[in-house]
């Protein structure tokens, strides 16, 4: 079976999803648990739930240049997603030139790059892509 | 509670020196700036040493093994970039304190090649699967957040780097004294969108050093060539929605220049010139308005006109910045106050800044920690 190919992907045979933390005081969002809340500072438990596949471009950069071994180019993206919660992670588009800031994005699970365990299974991860606009109208797909 | 003064400042030139281990480094920037206060080690109460790449491996103590074993308090510390500000900070606070006469402050480091390290993680390796955590493209996201919300182009962010290696060419100690041209820039190498490699900052060794020492002192050692510190903050990141996700060197430098401007009793308006963390170009845009050297928006106009540079209204980075002295993390910090200090005291030779009477310092650390210096002449 799949692994996670982060902290943050849950995929135990049924739909993957990305599992974030919620503080049940003030209802900021984290993608880890902590002790208590950075906000409130309230020590009640935090609530997992199920981060939206839903949000908006923040902002990003084309990577040309990394760590040995990466692939380059590919564009980084900070990803403020509609329940609030932000993720990092890579925006696949092929005109990365007419990126917007506010830009609608999904996120979307892939199988991170075909990357292999030392036992050759595979992995979930993620990424984000544009929302095509469906019609003139400029609804959502 | 008393004053505080720099009377000493010291640094070696900045660039690579394979045949010195880092102590050795740090020992040359501590005999400069004892000598320059003209004072021994054996006048020191206490020893403050920031380092990152090399931080545990007791770097107070190894200077002290070089150049003299005292058996004072040694603490040393480690904050990321800002390793080297918490050192003086920390200085500061033990003169403040009382219990202190005098203070010595070092930072040193000998940086890896190459693009700094992340942390390791157990993950499948992170990078270029969940976006980049390398530091040229935390950077270039935060200048596109600028270039989004104004219109700042790829060409004022690369005007940064033409201005300070001109500064660059003047300071001696500099890892790179030559100028380059605006289309040099815009030609080097993408590194990370909108930043090439000319706007980033580079790997160097180096080592700064400055003694602090009380108001008591400072009169008792003539005070012609003392330099106050009017102001001193050292802040940690609050909770932000995107923060830690997305660094933010916004606020954390907000923070702590508004905590410095409060504590000398000054504004961004009185302040002759600023030595600010310039790491990549981006960021230097982004710290003018940070620092309240412009309005919200207008850092790029700062750019365009020459304000910042030498000769302009407030010149910034006239050491040459990050952008040319190379940014050796855990020095870095003291390095900027060693530059305020010659700049006030009008020995800062070729580049000096005219009338430089009140200068801040700016260093910022991610993960994230920010610390502003305010010094006057005294």
């Amino acid at each position: 079976m799949p692994k996670p190919a982060n902290a943050l992907v849950v995929c135990n045979g049924e739909q993957p999803w990305v599992r974030a933390y919620r503080c049940p005081d003030c209802g900021a969002t984290a993608t880890v648990e902590t002790l208590a809340c950075r906000r409130c500072f309230s020590r009640k438990p935090q609530e997992a739930f199920q981060a939206s596949t839903n949000g908006t471009l923040y902002t990003w950069s084309v990577v040309e240049r990394s760590y040995p071994g990466v692939a380059v180019p590919f564009v980084s993206a900070i990803i403020d997603l509609d329940d609030g919660l932000v993720l990092k992670g890579n925006l696949r588009t092929d005109d990365a030139a007419s990126l917007k800031m506010g830009a609608a994005v999904e996120l979307v699970f892939d199988d991170a790059n075909g990357a292999r365990d030392e036992d050759g299974e595979g992995y979930v991860g993620y990424h984000f892509e544009l929302v095509e606009k469906a019609n003139t109208t400029g609804e959502r797909a | 509670m008393t004053d505080v003064f720099v009377m000493g400042a010291g640094m070696i030139p900045f660039g690579r020196y394979p045949d010195h281990k880092p102590a050795q480094l740090g020992s040359q920037a501590a005999l400069q700036a004892l000598d320059d206060a003209g004072l021994s080690i054996k006048d020191v109460n206490i020893v403050y040493t920031g380092c990152v790449f090399n931080a545990q491996s007791m770097m107070g103590q190894k200077v002290l093994q070089e150049i003299g074993q005292t058996g004072v308090p040694c603490i040393n510390v480690s904050n990321a970039c800002s390793s080297g500000a918490t050192a003086v900070r920390e200085a500061f606070v033990g003169i403040k304190s009382g219990l202190y006469d005098v203070a010595l402050a070092i930072g040193v480091e000998k940086n890896p090649s190459g693009m700094l390290p992340v942390a390791p993680s157990d993950d499948l390796p992170a990078e270029g699967l969940f976006g980049s955590d390398s530091m040229p493209a935390v950077f270039a996201e935060c200048g596109v957040v600028h270039t989004s919300r104004y219109g700042t182009t790829l060409e004022q962010y690369a005007k940064v780097a033409v201005k300070n290696r001109r500064h660059g060419a003047l300071n001696p100690k500099a890892r790179y004294q030559s100028e380059v041209s605006l289309e040099e820039v815009l030609q080097s190498p993408m590194i990370a969108w909108p930043l090439t490699k000319l706007m980033c900052s580079a790997n160097v060794d180096g080592a700064a050093a400055v003694v602090l020492v009380s108001e008591r002192k400072a009169k008792e050692l003539g005070l012609s060539r003392a330099v106050k510190i009017r102001g001193s903050a050292l802040v940690s990141d609050p909770w932000e929605q995107r923060n830690p996700v997305m660094f933010d060197p916004n606020t954390v430098t907000r923070m702590a220049a508004k905590q410095a401007f409060k504590m000398a009793g000054l504004g961004p308006e009185d302040l002759d010139f600023v030595e600010l963390h310039d790491c990549f170009s981006t960021a230097e845009i982004l710290h003018y308005e940070n620092l309240g050297l412009c309005g919200e928006g207008e850092a790029a106009g700062l750019i365009d006109r020459g304000e910042t540079a030498l000769g302009g209204r407030i010149p910034v980075n006239a050491s040459g910045g990050l952008l040319s002295k190379g940014h050796p993390i855990g020095a870095t910090g003291v390095a900027n106050i060693v530059e305020l200090v010659e700049q006030i005291r009008g020995e800062a030779g070729k580049r000096q800044v005219e009338g430089a009477r009140i200068g801040l310092a700016h260093v910022l650390g991610f993960g994230t920690s920010c610390a502003v210096h305010i010094l006057e002449k005294a």
